[in-house]
């Protein structure tokens, strides 16, 4: 067999990979629309002859989904509009500046990183109730926007604009906000994308601290809500799967039209 | 005030300046406006969380609001907990299962989109690849929990309708874990290709080209050239997913709950469990503490087996 056959295969057997990778998924929009008895059909009704959407309906009526979805796009727009902001001078200071033990502070920093926001659950837990946050969107989102991502992957990008640049804006007399607001940022556009896209997804996934934060229905957000369904339904699966397409349909959406975005912001994340 | 121009340059600004001292005084306020902002939100929610967990864990919290130094007690207590050292061993099977899984799982898909890196139509694969990443916990839990139902999961019927006799994973003790561990390599693998696959479009064009003068392809050229070439990547992946593995909670509160029994019950389980069922918070922040220096463990250990740094 020559090489261009063998080639032909192999894209081939990629594709078909591809694409039951991708079953799961669309096995979960399959359940979300077939009537309960084809759900529970044995054999399996692989693809649905009838479509319902009483399962649809009855995650949209009987719970407050829509106001899930909005929970969540606001926790994960603050978290991402914050840490953004936040990031972006202190990123600045650790690029830019120079200053004694600059990069022994980073370090500091950097190895923070290690901290998953899961082994802080008890003691924020405690802060959280004297701040009185437990049950409020800050208290979700407040403890994302400590996280050092940005800074590391901001910083990052900063280190490989030309200093000349800052020397120039300097002979003309700016200062340093004026080059960071200016000069900087300007450039900077694939780098807030990426840590945008970054921090939006992981504040939208974020589970095991939202969990303890949110105990009223009405401030779940998306993950937490779908957690409270599986609880009420337990092998309602019609039900829990019409949830979970629900959710996972703002991603589709955004993906068809971002991927290249959100591909190449995942690269630039990637700490190499 | 001025910043000193160029990298490099004496620490000192020159000598003609009006006041140094106060100059320098200036220069330290604007540093500490360009990094107070961040610094707050870390020392409030990263690092002052990671040692308020050590005093809480030093403590005995009774629901009542009574309060109790306890020195080491809780600690004490977790070692004599045969259920806590059930929680860590089912962690560390889970992450020695998932974290190998997701990696090589993650370099093969790369690889694979790589190779065909040239047609168009890998765009698409790529994306199908990536695309479970996007997806919530609960829903990746949600689903396969769905699929691997033990009377009507799609899995275990396609395997018995193919002549296998599958066990029904999620209610069998050996099988729990490991599918756990599986639904979660479907999950996060497609970030992880994405990674490596940009790794591997770092490499000079030239190096492939040298290696097949030298007569490497297929699975030499993989190993003997692209793998170390991947190393500083690959050190990476292995920290943060090893971190991920460690405090996975989501999928397995949703496909098993900890069970069949224990048999599953993770690390973080436990600690949830105890902080905010059994309210033993000073319990459940040892739990924290002892999930944090198995991290700094994990991270020192990969450090030196890839050798990062240091002479290798």
């Amino acid at each position: 067999m020559n090489v261009r056959a063998v080639a032909r295969v192999g894209l081939v057997v990629a594709t078909l990979l591809a694409v039951l990778w991708l079953a799961p998924v669309l096995w979960m929009f399959a359940t979300a629309v077939k009537p309960t008895p084809h759900i529970f059909a044995l054999p399996p009704v692989w693809i649905p002859s009838v479509v319902v959407g009483d399962h649809l309906s009855a995650v949209l009526i009987k719970w407050p989904f829509t106001r899930w979805v909005w929970n969540s796009v606001v926790v994960a727009t603050c978290a991402t509009v914050l840490s953004t902001v936040v990031s972006v001078p202190a990123a600045f200071a650790f690029s830019r500046l120079q200053w004694r033990g600059r990069d022994a502070v980073f370090l500091v920093f950097l190895s923070s990183m290690l901290i998953p926001l899961e082994v802080n659950v008890i003691p924020l837990y405690f802060l959280m109730n004297r701040l009185h946050l437990l049950n409020t969107y800050p208290g979700v989102f407040l403890p994302i926007v400590g996280m050092p991502v940005g800074v590391f992957l901001l910083r990052q990008f900063f280190l490989n604009i030309p200093q000349e640049l800052d020397d120039a804006a300097r002979v003309d007399g700016a200062g340093s906000w004026r080059i960071l607001l200016s000069v900087i940022l300007p450039l900077s556009g694939p780098a807030l994308a990426a840590l945008a896209i970054y921090m939006f997804v992981f504040s939208w996934n974020e589970f095991f601290w939202s969990m303890i934060a949110l105990s009223s229905p009405r401030m779940f957000t998306l993950p937490i809500g779908l957690r409270a369904l599986q609880g009420a339904y337990d092998i309602d699966y019609g039900v829990l799967m019409a949830g979970a397409s629900l959710a996972t349909v703002p991603a589709v959406l955004v993906f068809l039209l971002l991927q290249r975005h959100i591909i190449r912001g995942v690269t630039l994340t990637a700490f190499r | 005030m001025r910043w000193r121009v160029r990298a490099g340059a004496p620490a000192d600004a020159p000598a003609r300046a009006p006041s140094r001292g106060l100059r320098s005084i200036l220069r330290a306020g604007e540093l500490a406006l360009f990094l107070a902002p961040f610094a707050g939100f870390w020392l409030l929610f990263r690092l002052g969380p990671v040692l308020y967990g050590v005093a809480i864990s030093l403590y005995r919290w009774d629901p009542l609001g009574d309060v109790e130094f306890v020195g080491a007690s809780n600690y004490l207590r977790l070692a004599a907990d045969p259920r806590f050292w059930n929680a860590l061993r089912n962690t560390l099977i889970f992450a020695a299962l998932a974290i190998p899984g997701i990696l090589a799982l993650g370099l093969g898909l790369a690889l694979l989109v790589f190779a065909y890196r040239h047609r168009p139509a890998v765009r698409w694969i790529e994306a199908a690849f990536f695309f479970p990443y996007l997806l919530t916990v609960s829903v990746v839990g949600l689903v396969w929990r769905w699929l691997l139902d033990p009377d009507f999961g799609a899995v275990l019927l396609a395997l018995r309708s193919l002549g296998f006799r599958p066990p029904v994973f999620l209610n069998e003790p050996a099988w729990a874990l490991p599918a756990i561990a599986f639904a979660t390599a479907w999950w996060l693998a497609g970030y992880r290709m994405v990674i490596f696959r940009a790794a591997l479009e770092d490499i000079p064009e030239e190096i492939f080209d040298a290696a097949k003068v030298d007569g490497a392809t297929g699975w030499r050229l993989v190993r003997s050239v692209l793998l170390p070439l991947l190393k500083p990547a690959a050190l990476f992946a292995l920290v943060l997913t090893g971190i991920s593995g460690f405090i996975v909670f989501g999928q397995v509160l949703i496909m098993t709950a900890g069970g069949p029994g224990r048999a599953s019950e993770v690390l973080a389980l436990y600690l949830y469990r105890f902080g905010f069922e059994y309210l033993e918070m000073g319990q459940a922040a040892a739990v924290g503490v002892v999930i944090f220096t198995l991290i700094l463990l994990l991270t020192l250990l990969s450090f030196r087996w890839l050798g990062y740094g240091g002479a290798g």
